[in-house]
């Protein structure tokens, strides 16, 4: 037995990557459950609209931070401002005071509500996007992005290994094939899979949640498109660095895990510390649940998801193209061998 | 013209010299036998005659150009692995490159439901070998093509070697098996990167002998030769001396003194790798 422990221990020195899954995986852990798992929102971003707004706002408890003021404002700003997530809780003064609360931020919503005390008598509550507060109707958009993730990463990876590992890859090398024949058609399957997957989540979620669809079908089709690149960019990445199926897998599960925790999914980005939470700016799946829980619930336009959309397509550009010249070399390895 | 003319080339990978200046041509119709030990460099020249590797040095051409996409129509290439997707039938598998090559699939004796993967390895080797041929190319590349397969199975796929030299390809194929390099017409010999010796079987082993020597104590015939200079192998209880005299041999072994007999016999092929290695 102290023989198997031994080799056991040789062997898992050797492999570098499962010595950083385990060191790397406990200390990721730790970080995003020590900052980042906190459900109760510290900041709820709020505008103050109507006669007397600057009096209004210097009431409030000191968790509305207020990030618009004016006294100008009217319901329907305040309605556009939720919209177009420039704020989480509007408040407007006037002859019927009201609170308006973004329904899509599920955390944020509930403490807006909770913390009620301090706004003034006679206030009125209203919840918009998802008035009962549906833990359904914020989910399954998000689980859009995490499934699409999920196939993207892992299947597509696995499936581009698998030919590395069989040395067909470098029997595909030796035909008349394209390497952009090669690639497309070996990332192509896995696109149309992703894009089906994606609608029958999509009517599931409809159909059997009842999760409203209220904004643009095109806009629905471009942001799932521009993410299906940047996820299978991800795959075809991993599996370029990958020499075996167990490899891709292990590091598969260190892109998929921090996306799950810090994309805004599940723990309000807005309640994560501030160096915990620009990783979650620099990660694919928080722009695409903004933008399906926008699309879904908001009815957002384009206007209000141009930033979320453009930094996708830099992403794709950068991580499909990287991951494309990375593959290009593994099936026109001359080319890379004199370039 | 060669189908593949090799023209002094070297490849380097960093300051190691895998392949060091080699000369190497296969005419049509011609069966050549790239032979060595592992590590010899024939993997790696092999992958330059594909167009997988840019040589460092030195000019490959198939068929009168540099290898290309375009070239590869022409050319067939069996890896060891054979290259053949395992989760698929044989006959998806010809399919398949029948399409990438944009050739017709030939009527083959493949069919039934099972995957590759579950095939006996004589007939992966086989459905491999047909899925190279089957756009009949002019240039066929073959590594090890009937490693691990039975003796009927090996002649079998000779026999479809040598019908494809027949019909005008050039063949080259990578063994480090006696009975594979006595198939071909002419065999390159490589060494170390280099190529030690071209021509038939018999003109590469031809000068090299080994001392066979038959003892009833052969443990201490063994501890006596061994040290003495010339590689030392054991086969069964016959130890073989590679390259040595058999008058020192005689002369190691009376210091024992062993009895044993004696004699200067032809080296293998095996043999004459070591030879050239040490």
């Amino acid at each position: 037995m102290k023989a198997m422990i031994l080799k056991e221990f040789r062997q898992m020195r050797r492999d570098r990557r499962t010595v950083a899954l385990m060191v790397g995986l406990p200390l990721m852990m730790l970080i995003i459950f020590g900052y980042a798992a906190r459900f109760d929102v510290v900041e709820i971003e709020t505008a103050v609209l109507g006669p007397g707004a600057d009096i209004a706002a210097g009431q409030l408890d000191d968790a509305f931070t207020v990030v618009e003021q004016d006294p100008a404002g009217t319901a329907e700003d305040a309605r556009q401002l939720l919209a177009d997530s420039r704020a989480a809780v509007a408040i407007v003064t006037g002859a019927e005071p009201t609170i308006y609360v973004d329904g899509t931020e599920l955390f944020v919503a509930q403490s807006a509500l909770r913390r009620g005390d301090s706004l003034p008598a006679g206030v009125e509550g209203e919840i918009l996007f998802n008035p009962d507060l549906s833990t359904a109707a914020v989910m399954v958009p998000s689980l859009i992005g995490l499934i699409l993730l999920f196939i993207g990463t892992v299947i597509t990876s696995l499936g581009v290994v698998r030919e590395r590992e069989q040395g067909t890859l470098e029997q595909l090398a030796v035909t008349p094939l394209r390497p952009s024949d090669v690639i497309v058609g070996k990332i192509a399957p896995y696109f149309v899979v992703a894009l089906i997957d994606m609608v029958i989540i999509t009517l599931a979620g409809i159909l059997i949640f009842d999760v409203p669809f209220r904004g643009s079908l095109f806009l629905f089709a471009v942001f799932g498109l521009v993410y299906l690149f940047v996820v299978l960019g991800l795959g075809v990445l991993i599996s370029t660095v990958s020499r075996s199926q167990g490899e891709a897998i292990q590091l598969a599960i260190m892109v998929l895990l921090p996306q799950v925790m810090l994309s805004g999914m599940i723990f309000p980005l807005k309640s994560m510390a501030e160096g915990v939470r620009w990783i979650g700016y620099l990660l694919p799946l928080t722009y695409f649940v903004e933008a399906m829980r926008g699309i879904f619930l908001k009815a957002s336009s384009f206007g209000a998801l141009v930033q979320p959309l453009v930094i996708l397509v830099l992403m794709a550009v950068a991580v499909f193209g990287l991951a494309v010249w990375r593959f290009r070399r593994d099936v026109a390895p001359r080319a890379a061998a004199t370039s | 013209m060669n189908a593949i003319d090799v023209r002094r080339v070297t490849r380097q990978f960093g300051s190691f010299t895998a392949v060091d200046s080699v000369d190497l041509t296969v005419a049509h119709g011609e069966v050549v036998g790239l032979v060595g030990a592992n590590g010899a460099g024939k993997t790696t020249l092999i992958r330059m005659i594909l167009g997988l590797l840019a040589p460092t040095a030195g000019r490959v051409d198939v068929l009168g150009a540099p290898p290309s996409r375009q070239g590869r129509r022409r050319v067939g290439y069996v890896p060891q692995n054979l290259g053949l997707y395992r989760d698929l039938t044989a006959l998806e598998n010809l399919e398949f490159r029948a399409e990438a090559f944009g050739s017709t699939r030939h009527p083959v004796p493949f069919d039934g439901d099972a995957l590759v993967g579950r095939l006996p390895l004589g007939l992966q080797r086989r459905a491999a070998f047909v899925a190279a041929t089957q756009h009949d190319p002019a240039v066929l590349i073959l590594d090890e093509p009937t490693s691990g397969v039975s003796p009927l199975a090996r002649s079998h796929l000779w026999n479809l070697i040598r019908e494809q030299a027949d019909g005008g390809s050039a063949v080259l194929v990578s063994t480090h098996y006696m009975d594979e390099a006595e198939q071909a017409d002419r065999l390159v010999l490589m060494s170390q990167g280099r190529v030690a010796g071209t021509g038939t079987l018999a003109d590469i082993i031809g000068p090299l002998t080994a001392v066979e020597v038959t003892a009833e104590r052969w443990q201490q015939a063994f501890e006596l030769l061994d040290g003495t200079g010339p590689p030392v192998t054991l086969s069964g209880r016959t130890i073989r001396v590679l390259g040595a005299d058999q008058a020192v041999v005689e002369t190691a072994l009376a210091q024992g003194p062993v009895r044993a007999r004696v004699r200067s016999v032809p080296a293998t092929l095996d043999e004459a790798m070591v030879l050239l290695d040490s």
